[in-house]
């Protein structure tokens, strides 16, 4: 009988759709930039912003784990094997079958523009590569794939530098952590600096060059592991939200020993994933029912799990640009 | 079955299993809690700690130059040293030693529970106990132990008390109190530890200079294991010997520390069988402790991982357990993801090291790669990257080279 082991089909799936189409989940490039074509940001310039593509595929990857969820323990018929090839050739397709909330899709649009503003309103001056703001591979590399991960990191790096860039601001934890410590062992005469935008906007904060505010009056902070273990980017987010007057609560385990969301095991063991989602939760539940978090695979994993009813939001869904003399946001 | 569906199968019965996943949270949250006090109480303990990587690291890179020392030493003293290339060469050497029809008691040591000694010796038609009371109570469930230093936290006394009913006849009362059980275990054990034939212990570190054995315990089982039978046998890893018997202690302390009982009860230092020379000064090999001492190294990949770049580093591991305590995975799986014997962080990487590395490439691909377990080795084992390295061969192999 022809089938083959889930794991294996799934690897195979995002190595192939990451190399032909530029993301682990084969959607049509304008899912990831179609967000930016309000702000009319230029295509060139020294200063890029790359979001590697993670929060706007968030949502897709959400839907493909319940799908994941159904063949947990079991075989892959070569249907669906067949089903595989055929999504990465027709991307449209891919977003037709996966259907995500549309409420998600918007968010994830929602939360890059306002880090756009942000930038903006620090006076960081940024470019947009469209079409080029390909994933960064960072799952394959998570899962050993690191063959396929290199040739992506190379690809991903030529394209930055077609934009022009000699610096790359990131947006989240991942892609920082693999353009920053990775794509330099990976790529030949790797010169681009790597700069989170929560680095910039706490700077932009501290020295007065941007005035923030809050939309919640409090909330608990939940740290990924990348920024706290692998970044050491801590206090950035704790000045930010205080700077805005957001009240920033501790949990139980914070900082240098922040808990995981459980999602880097989301697509090998569902369940485990959600279990450990759910444990973090409670924890969380202990100080606030807000919560903030920094990273887009954290805030699904603990989304999909939130049976407490908890308002979980990205940083930057908490704080916003005031701009001056408006005393209210638009 | 491949390792990573069998370890998903038993994890898929426990993750809804309330007790189990109230039990291993609750041991970890304590864990996680009560050594950072013990750090900071006692702010010698990382120094400590460093001198020990420092130790470790030294030993890793002249690993037959130690085991040749070590053994030379444990020689001097008295004792036979035995080097056992793998599994079931160690399981004959004691078992050559043991005999058959004899009563053993061992206390608890992962590296017998790495070849299958207790099995092994039962199946020679010896009785055989375990008595730390964690171990006795997995020998009785007929399970893997779920944690290096507490093994049977996954166990509620309810369940307790129907293993002691069932298994050792005992008349346990309704609603006993775990310091009843306690008393009737203790009052069950002692009769084979006076009558026992041979002794088996462990090591938590073998001084290459002195030939002396330390272990760390709190129950006190350890020392009527290795101090009341005539025979002892101790059955260590060749990555647990060190330069000195000062460097033994401090693995001791520092194992005790980084799992979360500190002071530890007892260390025990063995150097050599019991003797005396009360009678006219001349000296008797034998006296209110053993009369012989058999040491068993055990090699079983230890030495081709000392050569190899990727898992060379895991040979510092002191089995302290704190990876385990530490890690989100293994606080909902305990020792169910691992390997047959070892479990958490630390267990995948020892399953590659004895088992060969396609027994556990699959187990790590479960590893968050959140680095909890890196933060908190006190000998500073980059053990997501060596599980990272793992991924790599498991995707490698699934995909033909393809990866």
């Amino acid at each position: 009988m022809a089938s083959a082991s889930p794991l294996k089909a799934l690897l195979e799936f995002l190595r192939d759709s990451t190399l032909r189409v530029g993301l682990p989940v084969p959607l049509p490039m304008e899912e990831i930039y179609s967000w930016a074509l309000p702000l009319r940001l230029p295509r060139m310039g020294s200063v890029i912003l790359y979001t590697g593509a993670l929060y706007q595929l968030m949502p897709y990857i959400e839907s493909l784990t319940r799908y994941l969820s159904a063949l947990e323990g079991s075989r892959v018929s070569d249907t669906l094997l067949r089903l595989a090839r055929i999504l990465i050739a027709t991307p449209k397709l891919t977003r037709t079958l996966l259907a995500p909330e549309p409420a998600r899709v918007e968010r994830a649009r929602r939360i890059l523009t306002n880090i756009s503003r942000l930038l903006s309103s620090s006076g960081v001056a940024h470019a947009y590569p469209y079409e080029d703001d390909l994933y960064s591979g960072v799952l394959l590399y998570d899962l050993g794939l690191d063959d396929a991960f290199a040739e992506v990191a190379g690809r991903v790096y030529r394209k930055l530098k077609e934009h022009g860039a000699s610096t790359v601001i990131t947006v989240d934890p991942h892609t920082t952590n693999i353009l920053r410590n990775v794509y330099p062992s990976y790529v030949d005469g790797f010169d681009l600096e790597v700069v989170n935008y929560l680095e910039v906007l706490s700077r932009a904060a501290e020295e007065s060059r941007i005035r923030l505010r809050g939309l919640v009056s409090e909330a608990v902070i939940h740290d990924p592991c990348f920024y706290a273990r692998y970044l050491h980017i801590i206090d950035e987010p704790r000045k930010i939200l205080e700077r805005s007057g957001v009240k920033v609560l501790e949990p139980r385990r914070s900082r240098e020993a922040t808990y995981c969301c459980g999602g880097p095991v989301e697509s090998v063991a569902p369940r485990l994933a959600s279990k450990i989602a759910e444990t973090r939760l409670k924890e969380l539940a202990e100080k606030s029912k807000n919560v903030v978090v920094l990273c887009p695979i954290c805030y699904t994993n603990l989304s999909r799990a939130n049976k407490l009813g908890l308002r979980i939001l990205d940083i930057a869904e908490v704080v916003e640009a005031e701009v001056p003399g408006s005393g209210s946001p638009q | 079955m491949d390792p990573l569906s069998k370890a998903l199968g038993e994890i898929r019965r426990v993750l809804d299993d309330e007790f189990f996943q109230e039990s291993v949270k609750r041991a970890a949250g304590h864990a996680e809690e009560k050594v950072p006090d013990i750090l900071d109480s006692h702010p010698y303990l990382k120094e400590l700690a460093r001198e020990v990587r420092r130790v470790k690291e030294e030993v890793i890179s002249n690993l037959d130059y130690y085991i040749e020392e070590a053994m030379k030493s444990i020689e001097r003293i008295g004792g036979k040293a035995y080097l056992a290339s793998d599994a079931s060469e160690a399981r004959e050497i004691v078992g050559r030693i043991v005999g058959r029809g004899k009563l053993v008691v061992m206390s608890k040591s992962m590296t017998a529970e790495e070849i299958g000694l207790r099995e092994y010796l039962e199946s020679l038609g010896n009785e055989v106990w375990e008595t730390d009371l964690g171990q006795l109570l997995i020998q009785l469930e007929g399970g893997k132990p779920m944690h290096s230093v507490a093994p049977a936290i996954h166990l509620s006394r309810e369940r307790v008390a129907s293993l002691l009913r069932e298994k050792l006849g005992f008349e346990v009362p309704e609603g006993a109190r775990p310091e009843d059980m306690v008393r009737m275990v203790r009052s069950f054990l002692r009769s084979k530890f006076e009558r026992a034939d041979v002794g088996i212990s462990g090591a938590n570190a073998i001084a290459a200079e002195t030939g002396s054995i330390v272990l760390v315990e709190n129950e006190g089982n350890i020392r009527l294991v290795t101090g009341l039978p005539p025979i002892h046998i101790a059955l260590a890893g060749v990555e647990k010997i060190v330069p000195t018997l000062m460097d033994a202690i401090k693995v001791a302390l520092v194992q005790a520390a980084y799992d979360g009982l500190y002071p530890p009860n007892y260390i025990n230092v063995i150097s050599g069988p019991s003797a005396t020379a009360d009678i006219e000064h001349v000296r008797v090999r034998g006296a209110h402790g053993p009369l012989q001492l058999h040491v068993v190294l055990l090699d079983n990949g230890r030495l081709e991982a000392s050569r190899n770049q990727l898992l060379r580093e895991q040979l510092r591991c002191i089995r302290c357990g704190r990876c385990q305590w530490e890690c989100p995975v293994w606080q909902h799986t305990a020792n169910l993801w691992g390997g047959p014997a070892y479990g958490g962080p630390m267990g995948v990487i020892w399953t590659a090291i004895t088992m060969g590395v396609d027994a556990a490439a699959g187990l790590s691909m479960l590893c968050l790669g959140c680095r909890r377990c890196d933060y908190v080795c006190p000998v500073e084992i980059p053990l997501s990257r060596i599980l990272l390295g793992l991924k790599r061969i498991y995707a490698h192999g699934l995909l033909g080279g393809q990866g």
